[in-house]
Formats: structure tokens, sequence, C-alpha cells
């Protein structure tokens, strides 16, 4: 752990963002669906109806990043490099979690038809209508709370999820695959902070649409285990 | 009103005990070593602590003498005697009986006449807690004195017949804390006046998440359970001794989130204006293990309010984990042995993994 945020503001910036992770990390710790796959009470279909809720929001997550880069005026040229590059390294993630789906035992047809659940309509409106704003700095708190919860992911769920389905890693690629590129990413997201955040009032910003992607993003979780 | 911490004490039994003899007293559980003990030692860090049992498995000294020996040591060096000791609060894990509470016993151990009581339960956390309790009591000008004491004796769980008697296999969750924990007292005097150079009390915090975690380290529940059946729910107790469910145990998998929300709350009182890291100059941290001490020295670093490591103060590696014991233990040794100066700021942070509680003191050292 080397790497710094070096502006003051950036370091401010940083350590807001730290406190709305981890009270993202105990909303999630209170949604039932996650609280029995710590307490290992959970099912590969447990599993499977989590992917399938979560595909759609990994489909659109590739969409607001790619709408944010164009977003982005002159100034910010170099910013919009990295977000484009960013968004073409992952802008077909959604089909390694399609495979994991299918080998976890669901059938194709079914996660495609899926629409998305109510927490990821929410996001996702959220998320492109901030996308579309001019120069939207402040979706570098939604990168927070998303390249974070990839590395929860990789690190925490992917391990217990197997453990509890008796897996052999087979069908938790997805998840796994977060872990590989995370201190990368990582570097990447200090150095956008330190460079998107300037001022008070983008620091605010930043902020609030972190909380904002936190709890929409729990609701989307909540909502895995609504059927209609 | 201000609370000063006038005087302070410790009581650690027998004498030091190394790595190599923790073994041969707790015991060989079905005759056969331990094959995680040298794991989980190196990983936190201690070289000695103290036990209030023998080989033979004897108590010699019980959790109230303890605490009631760390008490007259801290008395020794204060201004008052027993006579004018007007609140007893005390913290314990684990009492010699289920019932009455810590407090009760502890008073009649040490002969106070007339005071009010107070007993906090719970883990790591529980010496702050009752440290809380009798800093509001005197800040509500209630009373001019307390006396604060928080004592450990856990080894008593980790006999080797204990897990004998939960079965044949030992899984690393019910060993993990034989490796970690042990006995010991700290005392501390709180009072509304300061006597020569003291510690005065600007604030104690703490922040509780047992509403978004599971349980991390528990007495009670058998072995490999989903938490719906308890020691108590039992015909007998001899039925729950033999499902393991009165072995202490961790969740080590849960371990990590202590650094993440002990970083958590020291972030919250640094935007609250509690603390300022540039104008701290001593920081006494109970972290369980040497293992967490990297982890949070890292995140600190990261947000950029870390503190320099000269700063940081601990007797871990010498006096051991004592639990809630540990914080008044080592802020005793701290007075004693190390130098600080009028005006200097201390910082002391007490993470509990229990349910995830995590408490938080300032003090500045004043001059009467």
């Amino acid at each position: 752990m080397t790497e710094q945020v070096l502006s003051p503001q950036g370091q401010q910036c940083l350590q807001a963002l730290m406190r709305v992770w981890f009270e993202f990390e105990r909303q999630l710790g209170r949604v039932p669906l996650l609280q029995r796959l710590e307490r290992g009470q959970f099912s590969k279909a447990d599993y499977c109806q989590l992917l399938l809720n979560w595909r759609q929001q990994v489909i659109e997550g590739s969409r607001w990043i790619s709408r944010s880069a164009s977003s982005f005026e002159r100034d910010y040229s170099d910013v919009r490099s990295t977000i484009i590059g960013h968004a073409r390294e992952e802008h077909r993630d959604y089909e390694m979690l399609e495979r994991d789906y299918v080998a976890a035992g669901g059938s194709l047809s079914d996660i495609q038809n899926a629409p998305r659940n109510i927490g990821t309509e929410a996001l996702h409106g959220f998320l492109m209508y901030r996308a579309g704003q001019p120069n939207p700095v402040d979706l570098i708190g939604a990168m927070w709370i998303i390249e974070g919860l990839g590395q929860k992911m990789a690190n925490d769920w992917a391990a217990q999820i197997d453990k509890t389905t008796c897996g052999d890693g087979s069908f938790t690629r997805f998840m796994r695959y977060h872990g590989a590129n995370d201190d990368d990413h990582m570097q990447k997201l200090y150095q956008l902070i330190d460079r998107l955040c300037q001022s008070p009032a983008q620091l605010t910003a930043i902020v609030r649409t972190a909380r904002v992607t936190a709890r929409l993003y729990c609701l989307q979780l909540e909502e895995v285990e609504h059927e209609y | 009103m201000s609370v000063y911490i006038t005087a302070s004490g410790h009581f650690l039994p027998g004498p030091p005990i190394s790595n190599d003899e923790m073994e041969p007293l707790l015991g060989l559980v079905h005759g056969k070593p331990s094959r995680l003990k040298r794991r989980i030692l190196q990983s936190n860090g201690i070289h000695t602590r103290h036990y209030a049992i023998d080989a033979n498995h004897n108590t010699l000294f019980s959790n109230a003498t303890m605490a009631a020996r760390a008490a007259e040591h801290c008395l020794t060096g204060s201004f008052i005697g027993k006579r004018q000791i007007k609140m007893l609060s005390a913290a314990t894990s684990q009492g010699d009986v289920v019932l009455p509470g810590f407090g009760s016993m502890l008073q009649a151990e040490l002969g106070l006449s007339d005071i009010e009581l107070h007993s906090s339960h719970g883990i790591c956390s529980g010496s702050m807690m009752a440290l809380k309790a009798a800093f509001t009591n005197l800040k509500a000008g209630e009373q001019p004195n307390a006396l604060v004491v928080a004592s450990e004796l856990t080894s008593r769980l980790f006999k080797a017949s204990r897990y004998e008697a939960a079965g044949t296999a030992l899984d690393f969750n019910a060993e993990f804390l034989r490796w970690m924990l042990s006995d010991g007292a700290g005392a501390l005097l709180l009072e509304t006046q300061a006597r020569g150079q003291c510690f005065r009390i600007d604030w104690i915090r703490s922040f509780s998440h047992a509403d978004a975690y599971p349980v991390c380290m528990s007495v009670g529940y058998p072995t490999d359970s989903d938490h719906s059946q308890s020691w108590q729910d039992y015909a007998t107790y001899a039925q729950a001794e033999a499902a393991g469910a009165l072995l202490i145990r961790q969740d080590v998998r849960l371990l990590e989130n202590i650094v993440k929300l002990g970083v958590d709350g020291y972030l919250r009182l640094i935007a609250e204006g509690r603390v300022q890291p540039d104008k701290v100059d001593h920081v006494l941290c109970h972290y369980s293990s040497h293992y967490f001490r990297g982890k949070i020295f890292d995140m600190l670093q990261r947000a950029g309010v870390g503190i320099a490591e000269h700063k940081w103060y601990s007797n871990l590696y010498t006096r051991g984990n004592t639990g809630c014991a540990s914080i008044f233990i080592m802020l005793d040794e701290f007075r004693r042995t190390q130098s600080y100066k009028t005006g200097d700021t201390i910082v002391c942070m007490v993470p509990e993994s229990g349910r995830f509680n995590n408490a938080y003191m300032q003090l500045t050292v004043v001059e009467a």
C-alpha cells in the first residue's frame, strides 16, 4: 500500500470516501441475502438469483462509464482517456457472468431475458443522468463504490460462495476476476481523485454521488429476493 | 466539570510465561502438541504473558482477587483511601460466578462501603464502557471520584480438559484464542480534581456495529452451529459442553473487519473535529495482534491521517492480550515508564471484535 493521494483536497476526499465505503459495507451487512451468505446458509439457487439480478447492472455499468467519458470537455481529455480505457476493459464482463450462471446450473435464456430489478433501474437511471452532465467529476464517487465492491466480491464473497455451495471456483470466475486487476484499478482511481477533486464543491459532489450510488446499489441487492 | 485519571495500577498473576512454557501449562489436548500454536504466536507477536492458573490447573487468583489487587495497587499511588471511594465501575468478560454482577463481587473483595456500583459486560471494550459510565457520572457532578477496574481470567477456558470434553476434533476457530489471550487486571482512579501531573479525560466515544455484522468472538454456541441454540438450551450443562458450546471461539474470517471499523471510527472523530491527527503525541491502541498493527498503520497512512510509528505505545508483547484489562494495563505502564509532558495529547483506541464495538478516548496531560 504505497499509493498516496497527494493534494490536501484529494486526501480529504479520500477520507470521506473511505467513510462512505465503510458505511456501505455496514448497509450490505444488513441485507438478508448477504447475511445468509455470511452465515453459510446460501444455496446455489441463491447464487444464481444473485447473478441473474446482477447482470443488468454489469451491462449498464459500461454504458454509463462510456457516456461519462463523452461528457468530459477538452480540459479533461486526460481523464477521458483513462475512463475510455476502463470502459473498454470492462464492457463485456457480463459475458463472463453469464458463463458463471450457466456453470452454476442456470439457463442462458433465463438470465438474458431477465428484466432489471427496481434497484438496478434506480441505480442505472441515476448514473446515466449524472453521466450526461457536463464534466461529471462526481462520478468518481460512483466508481469508488463499484470498484470497491469488485474487490469485496473477489476477496470475500467468491470464496464464501464456493464454500457454502461446495463449488470448486468454476462458477465464481466473474467475482474472482475482479480481484486480479484490482491494484491497477485502485491506483488509477487514486490518481483520478487527485485530478478531479480540486475544490470543496467538487468534494461535496463526489461524496454525495458515492453515497447515492451506495444506497441504490444496496437497494439492488435487497431486491434480489423480491419476485413479482 | 473536568475529570482526571489521577492514579492507575495493575496486577499480572505469577511469573511471565514464555511461548515455550504455554502448552505445558495449559496442557496437551488429547496428548498431542498443537499444530497451530507456532503460526498464531508468530502472527500476534506476543513473547510473554501471565496466567492465574498453574500447570495442575489450580486457580491461584480468582478474577475478583486479581481485580482487587489491581485496584489496591492503584490506590497505593493515589491521594485517597478506600473509605473515600464513592463509585466502583467494573468490567470483565466473565466473572468467577455467573451471577451476581462482577462489580458486587469485587466490591466485597476490596471492602468498599456505601459506594455507587456499575458492572459492564462485553469483551475488549467492556473496560471503556465501564470507564465511560464513571466518567459521565463524575462529569454530571453525581460523584467526586470513581475507581474503574477491568480484569480477565480467560486461561480457565484454555485448559486441555475443556477441549477434550468438547470432543475429538479441535477446529481452528476454537483453538485460535488459546494462543492469544491471557490473564491480568488494570485499574484507574478518576477524580474531579487534578493531582500533580495527571491525565484529563477530554472525551470517550464508542461506535457499535452489531446490527451490521455477525458474531465474531463468542462463548455459548456449539461447534458448527447456526446460532439457533445456546449453551443454556441444553438439558444439562454436560451436554452443552460436549457440543462445544462452552468453548471460546473467534470467527477468524470476520476478524479483518475490525481494522476497517477501527479506521472508520477514527475518521469520524476527525471529521467531528474531536481528533486532530497532527496534534496527537501518543497512541495507545489495543490491537489484539501484531498482525493488525501493520494493517491499521497502512490504512491510516493511506487516508493521510497516519501517526508516526514512534508515537505508538503498546505492552502487548510482554504483558499479553488481557481482553478488556489490556488498555488499563497499557495506560498504567505508559504512565509509569514512558516520557510525556504537560500538554501532550494521548489517544486510546479499543477495537472489539466480539460483535464489533470500537471505543476511543482522548487524554491531555495536565499539571495541577
